[in-house]
Formats: C-alpha cells, structure tokens, sequence
C-alpha cells in the first residue's frame, strides 16, 4: 500500500524536527500508539493499538529512523507484529522550509502486510492510514499552537 | 414402477432439513482431540527457526509438530503427469504435510498444535515463535516467467512447471490467419476463483491400536481416491488398513476432489498420540487453502473468411497453478482446457500454446467445470466480439460455423483437430430454442428502442460443449492420469427383495440418493422405497473415483447398470427354473418373471428369497444374488447447450442488472428433471459470479486481499432474476442410460454470456470496448464508458 | 474463566458452565450436541448458523452463549413437530431448494422469521430477505421457490 500526503504546518522546520524527534510527544501524537521506548538513538520499540476495519489488533515492534539529515529528511521505518498480523511500512520524511514560520512536510512510502489484516479488511486500510495521518497531523498542529501561545 | 425421467423428490432431504444430516465437523469420538494449524503470514520467506516451548507448555496443548518431526514424507502427491514440450518430465516440486525450510504461500502450514479444545490449540498456535527471512514474492503468473522473477522453487527455472502444446502445427494455423479476411484478436485474464463450497473442509484422523487400524473422516468428493493417496504415496500405510468415511458433504465444486496435506496430517499424528484429532478449517483457511480455480492469462487471435467462416484458431496461455501441484492441477489447463477448443464449431484449424507457472499462492487446481469454462470463455467471446466487429448477427454467425447435428449411432462422431471426438449433437436445436425462448427478435427491436431513452440494454450468447463423464482410461492414461477413472458398483439384493447398492461416486449435494436409486428401482420394477444407496465408504464400497466432471450417473450409474443387469440375468435363471420354462420364454416386467403369454410369474423377492434359501435351485448356479461391476467409458460425453443473458447498464453508475437468463442445455436423457434443473441454477449462477461479482485478488506481496466472507463478492439471492432453464435431448450414444452429466454444464455455458451481453450493451451505444476485466464490478463498467 | 448460563432451546432447558468466549453457535453444536445449526465461516457472513434468538433470526455465531443467558432459542432440529415437517422444511424438499443441505438450517430459520413479519411477500422481498444467508448449490432459484410455497401454505 502506497503511504503519501503533504502537510503544511505553522513552525519553523527546525522546531518541527525537534518536536518529531521527541518520542514522549510522538507517543502523545500518534494516534493508537501506548508505548514508546528507546531503544538507541534512533530507534524505538513501539506498542500500538490499532482497529482496522473489522479487525482490532495490539501491534509490538519497532520503529526506526534512519538517513537522518537534519533538519531536512529521514526515513522512518516501522515494523509491527500483532496476533493479527504484520505490517512494514518504509517512509521517506521531506521537510521543507517555507519561510514564514511555515514547513511542509512530504511523505512518500509504502506499507505491508499480512496476516489477517491483509485478507480482511485491507481494502479499508488506506483509508484508516488517510484518517490516523489526518489525526497525527491535527495533533501537531495543537501541538504547535499550544507551544506558541506557552512562549506568546 | 417407472421412475426414470420423474421429478422424484429426494431422499436425502427429510435428514437434511431437519438438522439431522451427519457433516464431518458434527462427528464426535470419546476421546477427540482437536487441531489447530499455524499457517504462513508471508508468501515467499526463509523459516530460520521456530521456537514451539511456550505453546507445547500451554494449557491443554498435548503435542505440537513441526516440519522437522515428520521425517521420510515428501508430502502430498500430484495425480496427473504433463510433459514439456520436448519430452521432459513436469517440475514435481514436493508439497509438503508442514514445511521445514521455507514457506511458499500465505496459508503454507508451519506447525500443527493438537489441544484438548479447539480454543487451547488456538491459543497455543498464537505462543509459536516464527522466525521468518521474507523474501520477494512471485504473483503474477506473467512476470513469474521473466528472467530473474523470484523463484518459487529452485529446481523450476522461470517458474515454469511444463510448456504444452495441441493441435495443427502453428505453422498451418498461422498461414489460415494470414489468409484471413477478418481476425478478431482479444487479451484477456480469466480470473482465479475462490471455490467457497459452504461446509469448510474437516478431517477426522482416528488411529486404533488394538486392531492397528485407521479411519478418516473427511469432507471428500473423492474417498477412495483420498485412501490410495493417503496410503501409498504419502504415509505408506497398508491400504488394507485405512478407512476413509465420508458422510454428508457441504459442497465441494472440485475444491473437494483432491488429497489434502491435513488429512495425512491428523492421521499421521493421531497415531503419534494415539487419540483421535479433528480438524476442521476457519473460513480464512478455506480461502487460503482450499484449491482455487481458473487464473489464466490469455491471448487469442479468431480468424474468419468472407463469409463469416472461421478459418483458425490460435491460443497463447499462461496457467498460474500456484505454489504447488494440487492433485489434478497439470490436466486442468491442458487436457481439460486445450481439447475444447474447437467448441461447436467446424473450425479447421487450431492451436494453443501454454505455460503452466508456479507462483507464490495458493494452489489451483478443478473447480466447477475446471478448464472447460476458460475455453468457452474465450471461445464465446472471441465469437460474439468478431460478429460486432463484422457487423454479422451473433446467432447467426454461430449458425453458419456449428457443427450440423449427428446421432452418434448412425452418424459417426465427431472428430475435431484437439484431440477429442464428440459423441453426439444438435448444436442447431438448443440455440434456435433458446432464441425463440428469450424473443430474440424482439429484443433486438426494444433494444434499440431503449437505447434512444438513454437506456443501455445488451444481449449475449454463450454456446458451449463440454467434455465429461470423466473418462476412459485407457485414454486419459495415455494423457498422463496417474489413475483409472472408471467407476465401480455393487448392487446387493437382500433375501427379502429389499436391495442395497454401492457406489464409488460420492455426492456432495447432487443427491445420488435419489438419482442412483431411481435408476435401480426402475430397471427392478421395485418400488423405491426397497432401494438405498451406499456411499462415500471405503469399507462398505469396493472402489471408487468419486463425484466430479459430472461423471456420477454416466460412469457410476453405468456401472450400477451394469450390475442390474447381471442380477436380473442370474434372477432369470432361478425364475425359469422356479417355473419350470426356459430363460428364453420369460418376460421382466414390474417386478416379476412371466412366462411370455402365460399367466404363470414369480415376483422378484421370491427369486431373491430362492437364491439366498437354494433348496430348489438350477444345478450348478451359485446362490445369492449380489453383483459387483466396474464400468469403464469407451468415450467422454458431451453435453451442450445455449445460454442468453439479456443485462442493463446503469449509464450513470456503470452497474449493471442481469435482467434474464436462458439456459438451454442437452445434457442427454435425464433420469430426474428436478435434480438437473437444480444442478442448471446453481451452475449457472457461480458463472454469473465470476462475470460479475467474484475474483481472487492478490496484492504485490502474495497477500490475499479479499480473504473473508466481508471482502469476496460471493453471489448473493438478490443478484440474480429466475433463472429460465430448459432442456433439448440429445442421447450419449455410448453408455447404458445415454445420459451426458448436468454438474457443470450451467457454470461452463454462463460466463462469456453475461459478459458478451454488457460489450453488446456498450458496443451499440457507441461504446467500441472489446473487453471488460472480470468481474463486471460498476467501477470498470463506468470507466469502460468514461475513458 | 467459567459462567453458569441457562438457555431454553427447542423447549427444553439447559443449564452449562461455558467460557466468556464461547459463541452461541458453539455452545449449540459442541454442549448441545445440536450439530443441525452449521459454521460456515468467520465473519458473519454466511448465516449457516441462524437460529432464532427469543423469536427474532440472529447469526448464532455472532452472540456469546452468555448474553443469551435466559433466552429462549429454536434451532432447526425445533421446528419439525410431532413428526411433521414445518411447512418451510417441506416446501424446501417439495421445491429442490437445497442440493448439500449445508445452508439448509439457516435458510430455514431465517425465512420463519421472514414469513412471520412479511406472511404474503413477493419474489423480490424474499430474495432481499435472503441478503445475509449464503448458498453456493442452488443459485436460490429453488430457495426463492421453496419460501414462497411455504408462505402460501402457512397463509392459506
């Protein structure tokens, strides 16, 4: 399954890349995601529930970021394992600074999986992917207004 | 009594309404076990290790078995052999009971956990830690033969199991289309199918050491067959030893002809821990599991002369057969695909090139009509596309190409260039019927009619034959059939008059029961109810092939034929001598011997009682009254017919309504009219499913996308009107009751007709489409018109 | 983790200790021994498994046994009485409107509970009230049929 969108949100690129880096706000952020613990600089071990279509699965596993460029790009690659299912998805994150206090972020990837959640329901899956990116993203962008009305 | 030809009502029913009927999942044993089967997430991956400790400590759990522990088995066999082209022997990769080394297909079994409840072996699967390296996957059979595809096996270079040809030398074939005044020429895919019979599979394994026997219950087209598989090729267990039950089956559709990995598995580990284990699939291990049907990829080029006569026909397909070779997989696409090619039609010359292709999914192998419907599929729509390129009258077109009718008997049989020759035909009859059935004409005119209204009406024609009544011997052996598919019976007459007959075939739904009995208490002149039928056990049936290739009543019920006949040859003798005539004086009818212009007669249960208490009896003859035969045909049969369906497209939505079907088929004589019909509507409906609704999908990385009964379309009650069936009778000039078989004659005649009926639909409202991917979602109908 | 439930079915009463898990269609087939309701998958696709729940058809493989605790079921093993075939069950035979009988049950009891709303329906409403249910055999032709044949003799 294709994983792709841009998103533009109202920071500064460097701010945006602080706050995506931190996982105790990721876990705040992301939708479905419980746990998310450090595993070495750059990767995590994640726990997540997730209901997809008919199934609901709680997935285990790991994120990673690799090729980190800072503050412009970094591949994020996840790899989840549940009684339902497995799923690996590899994404190319782009940041781009807009100037104005304004960065777009483009994401371009793709998901895999299998198991039960890849004969039941998948063809409902890119719509929950549509709808926790959405939610992930209007969660930043709370995230960011509420950091600037702290230093405001 | 005269029962041949009458709606009799059956038997089997008043069990089956009343929740009574005995599937193998309802059968408990003191003692039962119950199996769980850890199957493969992943299409194509390396098993670098399993880790079973957490699950075989779970609770209740009593063994897990890996591919590891089952040493010296190769697994489970294929029955047909198809060479390559040059000679060489098909790749014949093993297909293992658990894999050791890698997996090859989602739904590949890893590990098989015996519990004390289906729930514990369940939850024990779930502690099984897998260690898979995931590999890049084969898919689609058409990228799987290029260079560097990944391989499904080592030993199979391009994927491809075996190359096979039939026909004209192509040369010929090519220099009659180079000639041609008009080719038509079609690309298409003919979908794979998820057979979906309702009654999962489930296979009771029960080993007994006082008697060192075993029996299996299982959910079986094919007994018999499943016990010389089980025995000889995979466990190599006496064969003496095995019993294989199979009572009431739920459906099979072909999916339930072949010998299935669990079923060598749960007798294999019911011996290892001695109690007996059942295992019975979730639907998603059906749709993982069970062998599908179809999956070709096809390109077809039909030429025609001046007038509209075909002058050749050539053939490229590529057959995906999945992971690995399911029983008859290697004679689907070819022996039952490529020798029907010439279809109705007088076609001089004929050519197919195929590849069968392993890929990293789940086996195909027969369903439904199995290769017969993808040769009519391309047939039918190469016929009706080329009379709208032509601008000629589908019908009309086929009426000028259709073989003239012949009996048979006193007309030769047909010989066409692929192989086969038909046995007896009047192509002519069921078209005209159907035609004047479905007010052709008038069609035509409110067609057009509608289409000023804005309204999108097609008609679509489907004349098809088969070949089935599988088969001779002799012949398929010649083809590389690892086995005979003749047909045995028994026919026991009881001291009391009451008979009991025994038959190979098995029905799973065709109701044998009812059919087989009728045959014997018509030719007995006994009232039914002294009739029953005995079948799908290996232990009270001498032998048998099974019930698929709507072979039952034209090879199993010739051969019961065969055994009444001996009965009332042997009962004639013991009558004449009970009446003091000659055998030649006597006369049978309705139950009893008369001396020919006497009133002197003896009843059938008095001859019965005679042979069984011999105290006045023929000298020399030996008592009882108990025939056992083997009927093997001297030729396929092939049943025809003409299928029209009449559909609207919704021009704003593409979603099209299928408004009428007409069937008429000439299945040969019937021996009862309600059962074929039955057979008909059902038939006709899972091909309307594959035009319409069904389609196995398979994304990128082998994974089956539409795995459940949420996600594949199955046909439902309110997608089809009545179906308007009827019937021509051509008799099968070569076995005893001239039937033909009615099992898949409604799914191989339907497909191309609802298809060819939605191109017409948008060839005259200016749409020029030459083809619609299957199924005929709303979707690719919009875009057909929107492009 | 075990629950003491009693269930009245085809008028008798039971009372089990089942699993918090345990689907009514289980309980039926495996504590019951009552084998005539079918599984045929695991979705609630297929509607083997009706059964009538305190009148109403319902997918017995979509309810747990223990929310069905204190109701009332019929399965089809209850519909034959004194002998004599509900009129549904004989007009399936009469008609041909089963070939492996697999789906048989479910038809059966969704279609009383059909009738029993909708006593004079039309070949459309049968076919619409047939939605949930599943049959590979017949291409419901014969199912259509059977229905309303037993609707006009249950009418009648």
């Amino acid at each position: 399954m294709k994983l792709e969108g841009i998103h533009t949100l109202k920071a500064e690129r460097r701010v945006i890349w602080v706050m995506i880096m931190d996982p105790d706000l990721l876990v705040k952020i992301t939708p479905g995601i419980s746990e998310l613990v450090k595993k070495d600089e750059f990767s995590y071990e994640a726990i997540s529930e997730v209901k997809i279509g008919p199934v609901k699965g709680r997935f285990k596993g790991e994120l990673s970021l690799t090729e980190l460029n800072e503050p412009e790009s970094f591949n994020l690659k996840i790899s989840q394992n549940s009684k339902i299912g497995n799923v690996d998805a590899k994404i190319h994150i782009q940041l781009n600074d807009l100037g104005n206090e304004q960065t777009e972020i483009i994401f371009d990837g793709d998901a895999q999986m299998s198991g039960v959640i890849a004969r039941t329901g998948q063809r409902v899956v890119s719509g929950v992917a549509n709808s926790l990116t959405k939610q992930f993203f209007d969660a930043l962008d709370k995230e960011i207004e509420f950091m600037k009305g702290v230093d405001g | 009594m005269s029962y041949i030809g009458k709606s009799v009502k059956r038997i089997e029913d008043k069990r089956l309404v009343t929740g009574k009927g005995k599937y193998t999942d309802d059968i408990k044993i003191p003692g039962l076990t119950h199996a769980y089967i850890l199957r493969s997430p992943y299409a194509s991956a390396n098993i670098l290790g399993i880790d079973t400790s957490a699950a075989k400590s779970a609770e209740g759990v009593i063994s897990v078995f890996v591919g590891t522990d089952i040493e010296g088995i190769r697994g489970v066999p294929t029955g047909w052999q198809v060479n390559f082209k040059n000679g060489d022997t098909m790749k014949e990769p093993a297909h293992p009971l658990l894999v050791t080394d890698a997996v090859r297909h989602v739904g590949d079994a890893v590990a098989l956990v015996i519990a004390e409840t289906k729930e514990q072996a369940r939850d024990a699967a779930d502690l099984i830690d897998v260690d898979y390296e995931v590999l890049e996957a084969a898919v689609d059979p058409a990228e799987a033969i290029k260079d560097g595809a990944p391989l499904v096996h080592e030993d199979a270079p391009n994927n491809i199991c075996f190359d096979w040809e039939l026909g004209n030398p192509v040369s010929e074939v090519d220099a009659a289309l180079a000639k041609a005044h008009h080719i038509t020429s079609l690309d298409f895919i003919n979908q794979r199918l998820v057979p979906n019979a309702i009654e999962p599979r489930s296979a009771i394994g029960h080993y007994e050491e006082h008697n060192d026997h075993y029996t299996l219950y299982t959910s079986t087209q094919n007994p018999h067959l499943t016990r010389l598989l089980l025995c000889a090729f995979v466990l190599g267990i006496p064969e003496h030893k095995v019993r294989v039950v199979s009572f009431d089956v739920g459906g099979g559709f072909g999916s339930k002809i072949f010998h299935y990995t669990e079923e060598a598995l749960v007798i294999w580990a019911s011996r290892k821990i001695n109690r007996p284990i059942k295992w019975t699939a979730e639907r998603s291990e059906s749709f993982l599991t069970d062998a599908h049907g179809r999956d070709h990829v096809t390109s077809a080029k039909m030429g025609f002369d001046k007038a509209g006569k075909m002058v050749a026909l050539k053939v490229d397909t590529i057959a995906n057969l999945g992971a690995y070779l399911s029983t008859f997989a290697p004679a689907v696409p070819t022996w039952l695909h490529g020798t029907l090619l010439q279809g109705l039609y007088t076609t001089p010359k004929i050519h197919i090139d195929l590849k069968a292709v392993f890929t990293h999914t789940n086996a195909v192998d027969a369903y439904r009509g199995a290769g017969r419907p993808e040769a009519t599929y391309l047939l039918e729509r190469l016929v009706d596309l080329a009379a709208l390129e032509m601008n000629m009258d589908p019908a009309e077109l086929r009426r000028i190409n259709f073989i003239p009718a012949f009996n048979g008997v006193t007309e030769p049989g047909y010989q066409t260039q692929v192989a086969l020759q038909y046995d007896s035909g009047n192509y002519h009859g069921v078209l005209d019927r159907a035609l004047e059935k479905v007010g052709y004409k008038d069609f035509r005119k409110a067609q057009q009619e509608s289409l000023a209204k804005g309204k999108l009406l097609g008609i679509g024609f489907s004349t098809y034959i088969e070949a089935c009544g599988i088969a001779p011997s002799a012949v398929v052996g010649a083809l590389g059939a690892r086995a005979g598919l003749f047909e045995s019976a028994q026919v026991r007459v009881q001291p009391t008059g009451k008979v009991s007959v025994y038959t190979g075939s098995h029905s799973h739904g065709q109701g044998h029961e009812t059919t087989f009995v009728q045959v014997v208490a018509d030719k007995l002149g006994i009232p039914m109810e002294d009739v029953d039928l005995v079948h799908g056990d290996s232990d009270a049936v001498a032998f048998g092939m099974g019930t698929y290739g709507s072979r039952s009543l034209a090879v199993g019920g010739s051969a019961i034929v065969k055994s009444v006949e001996k009965i009332l040859e042997k009962g004639a003798k013991i009558a004449a001598h009970k009446l003091e005539a000659s055998v030649d004086d006597l006369d049978y009818a309705n139950g009893k011997w008369t001396v020919k212009g006497t009133d002197k007669s003896i009843a059938f249960g008095d001859v019965s009682l005679t042979a069984y208490v011999p105290h006045d009896y023929p000298q020399g003859l030996e008592p009882g009254l108990d025939f056992a035969s083997f009927y093997d045909p001297t030729n396929f049969t092939y049943p025809f017919g003409a299928h029209i369906a009449i559909v609207e497209i919704d021009k704003e939505t593409g979603k099209v309504t299928l408004q009428r079907f007409v069937a008429v088929d000439d299945v040969g004589n019937v021996i009862n009219p309600m059962i074929v019909e039955g057979q008909i509507h059902g038939g006709v409906a899972q091909g309307i499913g594959q035009a319409m609704l069904e389609g196995a999908v398979y994304d990128e990385s082998g994974q089956l996308i539409n795995g459940s009964y949420m996600d594949y379309a199955m046909p439902r009650a309110d997608d089809f009107p009545s179906f308007e069936v009827e019937r021509t009778v051509t008799p099968c000039p070569h076995n005893p009751l001239g039937v033909k078989g009615a099992g898949e004659a409604g799914t191989i005649g339907s497909t191309p007709a609802v298809v060819n009926a939605v191109i017409d639909a948008l060839w005259k409202a200016g749409f020029k489409v030459k083809d619609i991917k299957m199924p005929l979602t709303p979707e690719r109908v919009w875009t057909a018109m929107n492009n | 983790m075990s629950n003491q439930i009693t269930i009245k079915v085809n008028g008798k009463s039971y009372t089990r200790e089942v699993e918090g898990r345990t689907l009514l269609a289980s309980f039926l087939r495996e504590d019951l021994s009552l084998t005539g309701t079918h599984i045929g998958c695991d979705t609630s696709g297929c509607g083997a498994c009706t059964v009538l729940l305190d009148g109403k058809a319902v997918k017995s493989c979509t309810i747990l046994a223990v929310q069905a605790d204190g109701a009332t079921v019929k399965t089809i093993e209850g519909m034959a009485e004194n002998g004599n075939l509900h009129p549904l069950q004989a007009s399936f035979k009469e008609k041909h409107g089963l070939q492996c009988g697999f789906c048989t049950p479910g038809m059966i009891m969704v279609a009383s509970d059909f009738l029993a709303s909708n006593p004079k329906p039309n070949e459309q409403e049968i076919r619409e009230s047939l939605e949930g249910n599943f049959c590979r055999c017949t291409g419901y032709h014969n199912i259509v049929l059977a229905i309303k044949d037993a609707a006009d003799t249950m009418s009648a």
